[in-house]
């Protein structure tokens, strides 16, 4: 397919050896001291509310903005040194430069995701949870959260491809990402809201106490249809301004 | 019949109305180094990256090896090169790793690396992060990214902009090189003649989007010859007996200046003035430079 996964092999090297690795472990390391300063105990699901709590700023705010630091960032090397002339003169096929700028970006969130399981077990284990890890609500959550940034990163990076700016879409996204607090308790809208939809995947309202709020509580089946529908439209906008863009 | 490894037929470009390219021919045949000239914003820049499948052409057909370039054009990518503008890196990693992420998508043998960054002697400098490097040193590696596919046709916009003089001679012997050692195409675009006419064979002269001239170097060279300048003793009557024998001629700096004139007229007009009694100074035959040929064609439009 146009090189792809030549192409990916690519981007792998041209990811290394820059801050972006760091800002993997950032939304985990955070959201380990948030775990470790919660108060957890006599909790019926233990590991239901740590998630609950750690997921909180992970799903709120960094899964959304750090889907656009990542659509960005993939396509600044290029923006800078006239790198999408180089890159497309190679013979490759735009559409497999596009799909695998958007693969290099789910698999940098999907590491994140594995990164916070990992910081959810290391504070079960710090604080003493005893009670079996409930892997089928915490795997549907987290393989749940990455679903729901499917369509926010393909709006990213098409955004991304067409702003030559790397503080526009960023500046876009993070105007966009700050409503969420306000956004998640309209069972309405919530929904229908890109930046939300991490949220509302990562964390069930049973997670919370008092049973969560707004759009927390829809049936996942229900978002996952929105979130794969918005999905698809803008992977196809994006793609399809990618294969008419003028280098 | 000379084989093309470039062909454009009636090729344009419009951008709001206003055509960036017209009716552009090109013809470019294998192992020439064409130099494609033209002054800044007349389209030259606009054509590479049609050539290049960067944007579409409004109208017009694109054959590069014999191949369309809409049915084939990762066929025809994968042997060429090319720099276009200014050169294009990834300024955080090294020279070295800047080839490697070239060269995953090329699948060229990693040995090819070394190879040329030998060519364009950057060995040295390799491993420094490309942030680093002179102007001339991106260039270069420029060049050498290129080059890494083994291509049989390079394109290169502007390569010598913005070099020293040292820089500029360096990649002028580089780009000379490549059809004798590489059996290389070659097209160098450059709004200065004096910096393709040594090593070009082939020129197309764009002006304004249209191709006002495409011939040989020499052929260029041979429309430079701009006539002859007669100085003799007495040039007022001089020029009354020249244009008695009907050529055109008038007073210039003291002397006569002429029209161009064959051999044998030459020596004839010579041997009538000496007939009658004009003492001659000097006749010499005003060569126009290229460089005056191609303020010409570029403010013209064409030879006259």
């Amino acid at each position: 397919m146009g090189g792809y996964f030549k192409i990916l092999a690519s981007e792998r090297l041209k990811m290394s050896r820059s801050f972006i690795v760091l800002l993997l472990l950032l939304s985990p390391a955070i959201s380990v001291l948030v775990g470790l300063m919660s108060n957890i105990e006599g909790a019926d699901q233990p590991w239901l509310v740590l998630l609950g709590v750690m997921g909180m700023i992970h799903a709120l705010l960094f899964l959304p903005i750090l889907s656009g630091i990542f659509a960005a960032f993939i396509c600044r090397y290029e923006h800078h040194g006239g790198g999408w002339k180089q890159l497309l003169v190679l013979p490759v096929t735009r559409t497999g430069v596009y799909f695998a700028k958007y693969t290099v970006v789910m698999v940098m969130l999907a590491i994140i995701q594995l990164l916070f399981l990992g910081a959810m077990l290391l504070v079960g284990a710090i604080k003493g949870i005893d009670a079996p890890v409930d892997w089928e609500i915490i795997g549907r959550c987290l393989a749940g959260g990455w679903v729901a940034c499917l369509p926010l990163a393909a709006l990213q990076l098409a955004v991304s491809l067409m702003w030559s700016s790397f503080a526009a879409p960023l500046a876009l996204n993070v105007v966009f990402t700050i409503p969420n607090m306000l956004v998640v308790n309209s069972a309405q809208f919530g929904p229908y809201y890109p930046w939300a939809q991490p949220f509302i995947a990562t964390v069930p309202g049973q997670a919370m106490e008092g049973g969560g709020f707004g759009a927390m509580n829809l049936p996942l089946e229900n978002l996952m249809v929105t979130v794969l529908g918005s999905f698809v439209v803008f992977l196809i906008f994006g793609w399809t301004y990618f294969k008419m863009k003028e280098v | 019949m000379r084989e093309l490894v470039i062909e454009t037929k009636d090729l344009n470009k419009k951008y709001r109305g206003r055509y960036a390219v017209r009716n552009l021919n090109l013809e470019i045949g294998r192992g020439e180094i064409y130099g494609f000239l033209g002054p800044n914003g007349a389209g030259k820049t606009t054509t590479i990256r049609m050539l290049l499948g960067l944007i579409r052409p409004t109208m017009g057909s694109i054959h590069i090896f014999g191949k369309d370039l809409r049915k084939e054009k990762l066929n025809i990518l994968r042997k060429v090169g090319s720099l276009v503008e200014y050169p294009s890196n990834y300024g955080h990693l090294t020279a070295v790793q800047n080839l490697e992420a070239v060269r995953r998508i090329l699948d060229v043998p990693k040995s090819r690396i070394d190879e040329v960054l030998s060519i364009v002697s950057l060995t040295k400098d390799a491993k420094r992060p490309v942030k680093g490097y002179s102007l001339g040193m991106k260039q270069r590696l420029g060049i050498a990214t290129a080059l890494l596919g083994n291509p049989e046709l390079l394109i290169l916009d502007e390569p010598t902009n913005g070099l020293d003089p040292e820089g500029i001679h360096e990649i002028r012997e580089l780009i000379r090189s490549m059809p004798q050692q590489h059996g290389i195409t070659v097209l160098v675009s450059s709004h200065l003649l004096s910096e393709v006419e040594q090593m070009a064979g082939t020129v197309g002269i764009i002006r304004e989007g249209e191709l006002v001239f495409q011939d040989t170097i020499s052929n260029l060279q041979q429309q430079a010859s701009g006539g002859f300048r007669l100085v003799v003793s007495e040039p007022a009557e001089a020029l009354q007996l020249i244009r008695g024998q009907g050529y055109a001629g008038r007073l210039e700096d003291g002397g006569l200046r002429l029209d161009q004139l064959s051999d044998p007229e030459v020596a004839l007009l010579v041997k009538r003035l000496v007939d009658h009694n004009h003492a001659i100074y000097r006749v010499e035959e005003k060569r126009r430079t290229l460089e005056d040929i191609f303020m010409q064609v570029i403010e013209q439009g064409g030879l006259s």
